[in-house]
């Protein structure tokens, strides 16, 4: 049952750019004037993405304030002023860079080196700490492929992901992949979360929800960790930090006795315990139940955003180095800073933002300190930021208007595409960052 | 049987004429009421009920028995555009999906343009019904028949399996 019309032209395979799934089982229909006409497979976090495109916040030319107000200028101008901004500054912070390629990632960072500034990106605020725990011991990861072929065990812990990524239940759980091929019935969802969110509507009598008080996260996994050392069960009859003595059996009895399982975290792990260090105590947990338990083998993944994955490869493999990233005399320093500490104790004296949107995401006594400073846009669309800044670099939209490539969650890499032609002839984040870098040189 | 709660059985038993005619096939009226609860019989297959001096009993009978699949009436799946997030459960879960398009086994979404066997397809965000004439419900045999998966695994409650009469 074809649904053909006579406006029809071609059907074309897309990757969607809206969450850090990268899913390629999408089709796109084009008219025969190269416009959207329908899109089959993208679920509505991707089909707003595509939207994008009509948005009517979109910037179409540079801008540059004049006596308190933006007006319009060539981009001619626009570079000379950074240039101008740059010259007269000494410790430049560079901001963002998730939400692009790694391609204008790479360019981002020979721009610090070149102007000896301080770069860092969204990670900082999200999955760094991860990643800082994981260059020191490692982790046992794997791929979504190996979880939708063999996992029968899924543990969210502090992860809502029927809303951060809406297609990775579908993808995972509901699947019946090589070696799970009876599919949902087998698979058995574990739920570590304080309240109940949308993910609990997944969750059927065969799956386990675990209400965990906020702050006892160390607690239970010290606790899991000696229970799993011992033969015979020793939970005491009253439970322990307010979860039920069957429903800790249960999951103990699932980390010991299922033949593969995964462990996801997200924001409730990272942001609400914050002298404590919980994500180190998930990876040992994990290590434990390899070492010990004769037929279980655990993996993790942690639910980063966007290109994240991306900035960590590129700087891990141009510098050795994923965070708190200084030059000086255009040679990489040590630097025993990070963002948040640079920013509160005023370590800065002009910001470029490339990508990312901190004067909305930044508690006010950070972001209020990012405007008494000169700031340098580089975004497509109009936000709380762009409005604050004195100069505005607009560019494409990345994985709709420019092609890249990107890293997925599971660290596989995914190769964007370029579907339609930006207006006015936008250049992309890549080429922007090498035009500074061009007339720096001048 | 799922309607037995709902329904007392005794206030069925008392709409019927209680004559035990046996002009339905069956020993007695209460035999006729157990039928009409499991969905054997309708209620127009009581001969006397159809006279006008029962119409009112026929009306309410007809009335607390229009959903249960019996009586003619034609099967609906029905998706709240409101409530649907497009996450494509539906299309990877459906036995017809999985039979049909191999993708679906992996967790990967059919392509376009769909297969003629396809039932559920997610366009521009949003789920979509396509044709409902290789559904279980209406074609299989025995238990398969009772195939309820698109609206239990739905994470968001948004499709209903109905029964109505389209005007």
């Amino acid at each position: 049952m074809t649904q053909r019309t006579n406006n029809q032209e071609r059907i074309q395979r897309f990757v969607c750019p809206g969450c850090s799934l990268y899913c390629d089982d999408n089709q796109i229909v084009f008219s025969k004037n190269n416009e959207i006409l329908d899109t089959y497979g993208l679920c509505l976090k991707g089909y707003k993405k595509i939207n994008e495109i009509n948005s009517k916040n979109r910037i179409k030319n540079p801008l540059i304030r004049k006596n308190g107000v933006l007006k319009e200028v060539s981009l001619d101008e626009a570079l000379n002023k950074v240039k101008e901004l740059i010259n007269s500054s000494q410790k430049p912070l560079l901001y963002g860079f998730i939400n692009t390629t790694c391609e204008a990632q790479i360019n981002g960072i020979h721009l610090a080196k070149k102007i000896n500034g301080f770069i860092e990106s969204n990670a900082s605020i999200c999955h760094g700490q991860t990643y800082l725990n994981v260059i020191e011991s490692g982790f046992n990861s794997t791929t979504l492929n190996e979880c939708i072929n063999k996992a029968d065990v899924f543990i969210f812990w502090g992860s809502n992901a029927e809303e951060s990524h809406p297609k990775f239940l579908t993808k995972t759980i509901f699947s019946r992949g090589k070696f799970r091929i009876t599919g949902r019935e087998i698979k058995t969802l574990i739920l570590v979360d304080p309240r109940k969110t949308a993910t609990y509507g997944v969750a059927g009598v065969r799956d386990l929800y675990i209400p965990l008080k906020p702050g006892k996260d160390l607690e239970l996994i010290q606790f899991l960790k000696d229970m799993i050392l011992k033969e015979k069960s020793e939970v005491p009859a009253d439970g322990f930090v307010g979860v039920d003595k069957q429903d800790l059996n249960r999951f103990i009895l699932n980390l010991k006795g299922s033949e593969n399982g995964v462990i996801l975290f997200g924001q409730g792990v990272i942001n609400s315990n914050p002298n404590e260090n919980v994500i180190k105590a998930l990876i040992e947990l994990v290590d434990l139940i390899n070492e010990t338990s004769k037929r279980s083998r655990f993996s993790i993944i942690p639910m980063t955003g966007h290109n994240m994955n991306g900035f960590i490869q590129v700087s891990l493999s141009l510098l050795g180095k994923m965070g708190q990233i200084e030059f000086s005399d255009n040679q990489l320093i040590e630097s025993n800073k990070d963002l948040i500490s640079k920013i509160k104790d005023d370590e800065f004296d002009m910001s470029i933002i490339v990508a990312s949107d901190p004067i909305s995401n930044l508690p006010i006594t950070l972001s209020s300190k990012l405007t008494r400073k000169p700031i340098i846009a580089i975004d497509c669309f109009i936000t709380p930021t762009t409005k604050l800044a004195d100069v505005i670099l607009p560019v494409a939209i990345t994985g709709i208007e420019t092609d890249g490539l990107v890293y997925r969650m599971d660290n596989i890499p995914m190769n964007l595409q370029k579907i339609i032609d930006p207006p006015a002839n936008l250049p992309s984040d890549e080429q922007i960052l090498l035009k500074i870098i061009q007339k720096m040189e001048e | 049987m799922e309607r037995m709660s709902q329904l007392n059985f005794m206030d069925i038993y008392k709409l019927l004429p209680k004559t035990n005619c046996k002009e339905c096939d069956l020993p007695t009226c209460m035999a006729f009421a157990l039928a009409l609860v499991k969905g054997e019989k309708q209620p127009k297959d009581c001969p006397p009920l159809l006279k006008p001096k029962y119409k009112q009993s026929l009306d309410k009978l007809n009335e607390l028995f229009e959903g249960v699949g019996v009586g003619g009436k034609d099967l609906h799946i029905d998706i709240d555009t409101e409530k649907c997030d497009g996450c494509g459960v539906c299309v990877i879960i459906c036995p017809v999906n999985a039979r049909y398009c191999p993708n679906s086994l992996s967790g990967k979404l059919p392509d376009f343009p769909p297969n003629e066997y396809q039932l559920f397809q997610i366009k521009n965000g949003k789920s979509e019904l396509l044709n409902l004439e290789y559904c279980r419900r209406l074609e299989a045999e025995g238990r398969e028949r009772e195939c309820r998966v698109c609206e239990v695994y739905c994470p968001r409650d948004a499709i209903e399996i109905k029964y109505y009469t389209a005007k």
